[in-house]
């Protein structure tokens, strides 16, 4: 009697409770978790997984661990070098991201475990994931230039190759620099963030000349490389905007004529290639570099020690389960024909999508989607003239496949080969105005 | 025999979730420039959430084929089959058209509400809400991407495959460019 009385009010009790807490949870946490997915970075790639996994399933926890607490757009922060743009255009928080639910942590990752699935931070955090999406963007290396390193780039020979305060310390150095001054451009050996960027910047830096009374200035490239992204386009602009070559403002030394930068002498401003030396005003060198700590310390660089190496179907690992690898710290595409993914917000951001596709089916139990990978890149060399290169991968049999059709250059001429006309200066103008269109919707897809 | 059915059906359920699933994926991808669910966040990049199927179906095929000029569209569709280009037109198409809140001033909205009056009107509307001859909304795009969109056509070169839409607008004034196009972007409903 008791106890069939004792149990009754047991279930009701137990009834009770749990539809008074069912009524307090928010909704958004209603639906049963299942899965939980731990992303470290939330520059672009990191921001557009957490979002996108949130917006195709709620009942996924997303938690976002990020070191900053405001993000700056590399993309167009050569237009910031050159005053053509303010740097607050190009940075984002992280309220957005908490609107859709993700978790927010601003803290340093230091630690990985791949066996116990946990992500330990510099605060004492720790954190349990099903699946761990690393998007920690690139570090450099400061020891492979003579006479450079770390505390100079701060002070001195900025990179600005992460936008945020250098950026605005070389948009000062270049103010500073008196007409008739040269502007030393150092490229590294590639694969490197944004393949088209160091000329990109180059073509700003001669604008900001040409408009601002330094019209006798030098921009010299010293590069580690023989060719570079859209060269055809920038040599074209370079030629016709601001003069290129013997005579010309802009100066382009590849590595078959000894532009590789060995040595640099900070005091003096000297560079050094094997054979040559350049006098510099403002000396940018671009260090070369390689995957993010986070993912190279796990042992995930498995390419040259340089890059991590992933799966193409979902950008998983190749050397750690459930851990993925996208934006500038992986490498992928056709690498054998050179046609592997340029390192850019746009790729960041296509293969994060790939990911959270992946995930959102393996944790519905569906079978996995076939995945696409896109690249749009727009190089802006003057207010008026922009141009840019489009990339298609797919995949076939587990291998990337580079689509030819489906990318390339904006035109350098049209007409025929034989009876080539030039482009009219219409496409260069629609290009430089939706760069910036490209621009605002790449952070808010990102971010908001 | 009726197992046999069911697992057909089950096998087509299948394929056909696969299929949208994959169309999904790719569709994201263009994302990156129109926003999420076709509504661009970026004041020349265009809306495409909500323009009718056919439209947009068209306007890819034409790029893909080389009828119809581009600075960066031409590239990007050149990869796809006419299928996917099909599918991209269909899931755009099932979202809702979000005309996007613009400012604009009172004189230029008098300016470009005379010249869509006398010019535009028969086949884009009053607002721009209500087309006609097979031309897409236009209420609430963005009036930069618009602008650039009537210079393409003001461009005798410029391979615009619509004859009575270029013939109109190269009759504006460069003047008036900018007006009609601040007009239409400015009506947000
Ligand atoms: C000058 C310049 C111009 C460019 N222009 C373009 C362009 O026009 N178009 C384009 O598509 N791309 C461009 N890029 C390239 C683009 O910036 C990168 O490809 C993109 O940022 C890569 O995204 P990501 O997520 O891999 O890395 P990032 O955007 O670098 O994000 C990585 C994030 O991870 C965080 N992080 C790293 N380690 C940890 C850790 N241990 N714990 C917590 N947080 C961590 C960092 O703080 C950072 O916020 C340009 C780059 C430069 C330098
Ligand atoms: C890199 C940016 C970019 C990406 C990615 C992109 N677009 Fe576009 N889109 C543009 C630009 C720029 C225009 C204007 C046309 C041009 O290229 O000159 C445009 C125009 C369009 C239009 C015409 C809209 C109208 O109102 O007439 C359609 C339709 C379209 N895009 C569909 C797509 C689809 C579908 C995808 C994905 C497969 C896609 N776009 C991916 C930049 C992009
Ligand atoms: C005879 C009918 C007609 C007239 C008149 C006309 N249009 Fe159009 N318009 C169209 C059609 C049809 C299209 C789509 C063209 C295509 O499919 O190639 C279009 C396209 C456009 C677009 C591009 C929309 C997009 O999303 O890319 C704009 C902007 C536009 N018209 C503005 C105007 C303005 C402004 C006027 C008046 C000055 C005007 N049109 C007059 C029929 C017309």
């Amino acid at each position: 009697m008791t106890q069939a009385f004792d149990r009754r009010a047991f279930i009701k009790a137990i009834a009770g409770a749990s539809s008074a807490s069912i009524l307090t949870i928010p909704s958004a946490h209603a639906a049963k978790t299942k899965a939980r997915v731990v992303v470290v970075g939330g520059g672009y790639g990191g921001a557009t997984a957490a979002k996108y996994l949130r917006v195709m399933d709620p009942g996924i926890e997303v938690t976002l661990i990020e070191r900053e607490t405001l993000y700056t757009s590399c993309p167009l922060s050569n237009e910031v070098i050159s005053g053509e743009r303010d740097i607050k255009t190009l940075q984002v928080g992280y309220k957005g991201l908490l609107k859709r639910g993700v978790n927010v942590v601003h803290d340093e990752v230091v630690n990985i475990d791949p066996a116990k699935k946990i992500v330990a931070t510099a605060g004492g955090k720790s954190f349990d994931y099903d699946a761990l999406i690393l998007s920690p963007g690139v570090d450099f290396n400061f020891g492979t230039v003579e006479g450079y390193n770390e505390q100079l780039a701060q002070t001195k020979l900025h990179h600005a190759w992460k936008a945020g305060p250098q950026t605005l310390l070389l948009k000062k150095q270049l103010e500073a620099m008196p007409d008739g001054g040269t502007f030393i451009i150092a490229v590294p050996k590639g694969p490197f963030r944004c393949p088209p960027g160091p000329y990109e910047r180059a073509a700003q830096v001669a604008m900001y000349c040409k408009h601002h009374g330094k019209a006798k200035s030098k921009v010299l490239i010293l590069d580690s490389n023989d060719s570079f992204s859209k060269k055809p386009l920038f040599e074209q602009a370079w030629k016709e905007l601001y003069g290129y070559g013997q005579g010309g403002m802009i100066e382009w030394v590849a590595a078959a004529n000894d532009g590789t930068l060995k040595r640099v002498d900070a005091e003096k401003m000297m560079c050094f290639t094997d054979f040559g030396e350049y006098k510099g005003d403002v000396i940018n060198i671009i260090p070369p570099h390689h995957a993010g700590k986070v993912a190279k310390n796990l042992g995930l660089a498995t390419f040259k020690n340089l890059w991590c190496e992933v799966k193409p179907e979902n950008m998983e690992s190749k050397s750690q389960k459930d851990i993925y690898v996208i934006g500038d710290a992986c490498v992928g595409g056709e690498l054998a024909t050179n046609n592997g993914f340029p390192k850019s917000a746009h790729m960041a951001m296509s293969q994060a999508k790939v990911v959270v596709a992946s995930l959102v089916a393996k944790f519905n139990g569906l079978p996995p989607p076939e995945p696409i990978y896109t690249n749009t890149c727009y190089s802006v060399v003057a207010h008026d003239w922009g141009f840019s290169v489009v990339h298609l991968y797919r995949v076939d049999n587990g291998q990337w496949v580079y689509i030819k059709n489906g990318s390339g250059i904006s035109p350098v001429t049209l007409g025929t080969k034989e009876a080539p006309k030039p482009v009219p200066r219409m496409y260069r103008k629609l290009e430089a105005e939706y760069a910036d269109g490209w621009l605002r919707n790449v952070m808010s897809d990102a971010f908001l | 025999m009726r197992k046999g059915i069911l697992a057909l059906a089950l096998c087509w359920w299948a394929s056909s979730a696969m299929a949208v699933g994959n169309i999904d994926v790719l569709a994201r991808t263009c994302n990156n420039c129109h926003g999420l669910n076709g509504v661009s966040a970026g004041t020349t990049m265009p809306s495409i959430g909500g323009l009718p199927r056919g439209y947009l179906s068209k306007i890819m095929k034409e790029w893909k084929y080389d009828k119809r000029v581009a600075a960066t569209m031409n590239r990007i569709v050149k990869g796809l089959s006419d299928d996917e280009i099909d599918a991209l037109a269909t899931y755009f198409a099932r979202k809702p058209w979000v005309p996007v809140p613009q400012k604009t001033s009172a004189a230029t909205y008098a300016k470009g509400k005379a010249t869509i009056t006398e010019n535009c009107e028969d086949c884009h509307g009053a607002t721009g809400n209500d087309p006609d001859e097979g031309a897409p909304r236009i209420n609430g795009q963005w009036a930069e991407y618009m602008a650039l969109e009537l210079e393409k056509y003001r461009e005798e070169e410029f391979l615009m495959p619509h004859r009575k839409m270029k013939k109109t607008v190269r009759k504006l004034k460069e003047s008036e460019v900018y007006p009609v196009s601040e007009y239409y972007g400015a009506q947000n409903q």
